[in-house]
């Protein structure tokens, strides 16, 4: 017995098997499958990164978790358009939809299968994945030095810690009053943009150490648990004049640096350090985990020295910015977490594919999810493309396009290898935002809008 | 289940115009429509191409929205679950599952009732055997031949035996004994107290099976009421006999020469339906002769599922006896002849294969013997069907039609 206005599980269900056999009988599924099986192996032969097995591991987890996503982003928009514009172009909904099935039910039948079908490869090919990248130190007949840096710096889930943004607005405030004092505001340009701009000038300074200068970190809450853990320090220099070697010294000052300023308060030890690494590539170094100091104080410090004649920058990017790392979880959770991140915009993918299918016909659907798909990939390129636009255009697009752009998830900003190659832990905080973001909200909302335009929808009418 | 309302399909003014983009009214399909179907009938929709009647069966399957007026399918709207789960719906054209099996097609179907999972399979069994797809039940649907297909599309229909059962056009595609099992089926299932709704324009099916009819043109019913009023010539008088020696016709044609009445005296014409079969029939029992195997022609499965159809058809419609409509004496009298000429052929084909199973063919040949007979009987019965349709058949008999003097 059903009780009104209760989902049918046993419609949804049928409806649901019965999707995936499509997709899997009409070799659409067998195809993509087949292209991973074949190619992940391979990647995991070929792949060498920098040389080095920890280059290896890092190159061949970017591209085969890309590649997975990739190829499933695609079947599921395929599947997810195709399995009902077809039901309605051959008319084989006309035989269903006069069966006691409610059309919220078909719909829901239909992306729960493409969800389930997601899973059914999703998980054996990223299981695949993730016992190649267990094997690969074996086949590359890793020492045991070897393997204790990757156990360090690759098997591993560290927690990040990122300095904030040094706060400018005052000094912003001060330069472009004394601008306006004297009259040298640029000339064409509204307060919006020339305070944009002196904000960036002014990050970018705070950023930026003169020869001989030295350049300060402080982080609170640092907290490493357990003995004999590391603590890693990540970065990546850029300098206003390019050395002829492309090498940047550096002096580094890592621990309890208060001990050394004047205002000295509980132990905590500090380590000096003598680096020379290439510039534009991101380092990483790494001290023992006393450095922190029993308040969970621990500082950063980088001196630039004479010998480097240029003024060295410290980019803010989300991968170039300096962050420290410190053990926080185990290599596995962190690499399910990842699968769970590829899942999310499946998921998504999924429901979107479904809105496009209730009222597009399959060419049109696909284009549609495609276009859509290429944009959430760019949405932070977009997103900061747009900030800067021209000020007329300002209001127009603040209206119109960004809160459509907000609607597209970022997928860009959650993608596995950002993730997995600096070993940086997948927080539950970041599971739970993607969880309610791009599943509930955004998901919910998409499906809540097919669901409405498939329910008044003319069936039998042709569609274009 | 209650029915509350006397009519099984009605319609009030229902009418449906297709408009374009911009709302400009194109095409009238459906013009102020106002059918009533009773329960317990044979309904046929005619009409030509492009006279509203797909239109109409989709308007009452809640597949398009009407521009106007309302119907009412078993007393409600057949979007609603407790509705749809009374009708059976086989569209102009079996749309299938191209890459499911016949199987898993119906086991689909089946699931989207609430039906129990024994129940499902006997009848999805069951279903396989009577449109004679047993053997082909695991080929993927999209290798199937159209008339297997709408086979198909048949059994879908069935499956959740219908009170309501809409068939549109149901015999295209099919041969002609798929279509008379088609319609000995729809009369099966009307003796069964089920409501059949069936839209052609092949005239011939629609004549041997319906109870009533309505003509559709432009939308609109041009003619509607019993077959057996439209079509009964009441001037004319049909006299049908085993066959006669020349004195007595002498004595008779006397009689109606006295009277001053024009007439024509002739043997039956077979129809060529009934032929076929008896030919195919025969031709197939003399292949199981030959070989000492059943056929696996399409028509032989066929053929041999005919007598299990009585089986299913108890099965499917056992605990639906007190569905019958009480709250009118509907009248569902068919034709005589049309029950006449259905029953000897019903018969002749299960029993010319009665052993679906392991044939064994002497039996058969001697069934074939014993039954051409009773069909030479039945022919005689059909004098009557035979001289109201066919009249260009006269030139073998010419001679003894000296008497008549042309038509009336």
């Amino acid at each position: 017995m059903k009780i009104k206005g209760e989902l049918e599980m046993r419609s949804i269900w049928a409806v649901a098997r019965n999707t995936i056999r499509q997709a899997i009988r009409m070799k659409i599924a067998a195809a993509f499958i087949l292209l991973m099986i074949i190619i992940i192996p391979i990647m995991g032969l070929t792949m060498s990164g920098d040389g080095t097995i920890k280059g290896r591991l890092q190159s061949f987890t970017t591209y085969s978790l890309a590649l997975v996503s990739l190829l499933l982003s695609i079947l599921t928009i395929i599947v997810a358009t195709f399995s009902l514009t077809d039901d309605i172009k051959q008319k084989r909904i006309y035989t269903v939809l006069t069966k006691p099935i409610r059309r919220i039910e078909l719909l829901m039948g239909k992306f729960l299968g493409v969800v389930m079908l997601d899973l059914i490869i999703l998980i054996p090919v990223s299981a695949i994945i993730y016992s190649i990248i267990l094997y690969i130190p074996y086949h590359y007949k890793a020492d045991p030095q070897q393997k204790q840096q990757l156990e360090n710096e690759f098997f591993t889930a560290r927690a990040s810690i990122i300095p904030p943004k040094p706060d400018v607005r005052e000094e912003v405030r001060e330069i472009y009053l004394k601008l306006k004092k004297n009259e040298q505001l640029p000339k064409g340009m509204s307060y919006n943009s020339i305070m944009r701009n002196l904000t960036y000038i002014k990050q970018m300074e705070k950023r930026a150490v003169p020869v001989g200068r030295q350049i300060q970190w402080d982080f609170e809450n640092v907290k490493v648990s357990g003995r004999g853990q590391k603590i890693f320090i990540r970065f990546q220099y850029d300098v206003a004049i390019n050395p002829p070697d492309m090498n940047i010294y550096g002096l580094w000052a890592v621990g309890d640096l208060r001990q050394i300023s004047p205002i000295t308060s509980g132990p905590g030890r500090t380590y000096f350090i003598e680096r020379k690494d290439i510039l534009g590539i991101t380092r990483e170094f790494e001290v023992p985990a006393d450095a922190v100091a029993a308040d969970g104080y621990f500082g950063v410090a980088f001196l630039n020295p004479p010998i480097n004649n240029t003024v060295v920058i410290f980019p803010s990017g989300e991968e170039e910015g300096l962050e420290i790392l410190y053990k926080a979880g185990g290599f596995t959770s962190n690499y399910i977490r990842a699968v769970f991140m590829i899942f999310a915009k499946l998921f998504f993918l999924a429901a979107l594919g479904t809105l496009a299918a209730t009222f597009l016909s399959f060419p049109v659907a696909i284009l549609l999810c495609l276009s859509l798909f290429c944009t959430a990939i760019l949405s932070g390129f977009i997103t900061e493309s747009l900030d800067s636009p021209g000020d007329n255009i300002n209001i127009f697009y603040e209206y119109t396009i960004m809160p459509f752009i907000k609607l597209i998830p970022h997928f860009d900003y959650y993608t596995p290898s950002k993730y997995l190659i600096p070993a940086r832990l997948i927080s539950i905080a970041v599971i739970a935002e993607i969880a309610a973001s791009m599943i509930l909200l955004k998901s919910g909302i998409i499906l809540a809008f097919s669901v409405l335009i498939f329910k008044f929808k003319e069936i039998a009418k042709i569609t274009v | 289940m209650m029915q509350n309302n006397k009519y099984a399909i009605e319609t009030f003014s229902l009418t449906k115009i297709f408009s374009d983009l911009w709302g400009r009214a194109k095409v009238t399909a459906v013009n102020n429509l106002n059918l009533q179907v009773r329960y317990n009938e044979v309904f046929g929709l005619l009409g030509p191409n492009g006279s509203g009647k797909t239109t109409t069966i989709k308007l009452l399957l809640g597949l398009l929205h009407p521009t106007k007026g309302k119907t009412l399918v078993l007393g409600g709207d057949a979007t609603t679950t407790k509705i749809s789960s009374r009708i059976g719906f086989l569209p102009e054209e079996s749309y299938l599952y191209k890459y499911l099996t016949a199987r898993e097609i119906l086991d689909f179907y089946a699931s989207l009732f609430s039906l129990p999972a024994r129940v499902r399979k006997s009848r999805i069994e069951a279903l396989l055997d009577m449109v004679g797809l047993r053997a082909a039940a695991n080929r993927q649907v999209g290798t199937f031949s159209k008339g297997m297909a709408r086979r198909i599309g048949l059994a879908q229909a069935l499956i959740n035996d219908p009170d309501l059962l809409i068939l549109d056009e149901p015999t295209t595609g099919l041969d002609p004994i798929g279509t008379r099992q088609i319609k000995d089926l729809i009369a099966e299932l009307a003796k069964r107290g089920k409501t059949v709704l069936l839209c052609s324009h092949l005239l011939a099916d629609v004549e041997d099976v319906c109870d009533r009819i309505s003509i559709l043109y432009g939308g609109s019913i041009q003619a509607e009421g019993k077959v057996k009023d439209l079509l009964q010539q009441t001037y004319k008088t049909q006299i049908i006999s085993d066959s006669l020696n020349p004195s007595t016709i002498e004595s008779i044609k006397g009689l109606i020469i006295a009277e001053k009445k024009d007439f024509e005296i002739t043997s039956p014409m077979e129809k060529l339906e009934s032929f076929f079969i008896r030919t195919v029939a025969k031709a197939q029992t003399k292949a199981a002769t030959t070989s000492g195997a059943v056929s696996t022609t399409q028509i032989g499965e066929f053929l041999t599922a005919k007598d299990k159809e009585k089986g299913i058809l108890d099965k499917l419609v056992t605990a639906e006896t007190q569905k019958e409509p009480k709250s009118e004496p509907v009248q569902t009298q068919k034709p005589a002849e049309v029950h006449i000429e259905q029953r000897p052929d019903t018969e002749l084909i299960r029993k010319l294969t009665g052993q679906e199973d392991g044939p064994k063919p002497v039996e058969q040949k001697e069934q074939i013997a014993s039954e051409t007979e009773e069909e030479e009987k039945i022919r005689e019965d059909l004098l009557k069907e035979l001289t109201d349709s066919q009249t260009d058949n006269a030139d073998k008999q010419a001679d003894e039609n000296k008497g008549r003097a042309g038509n009336a």
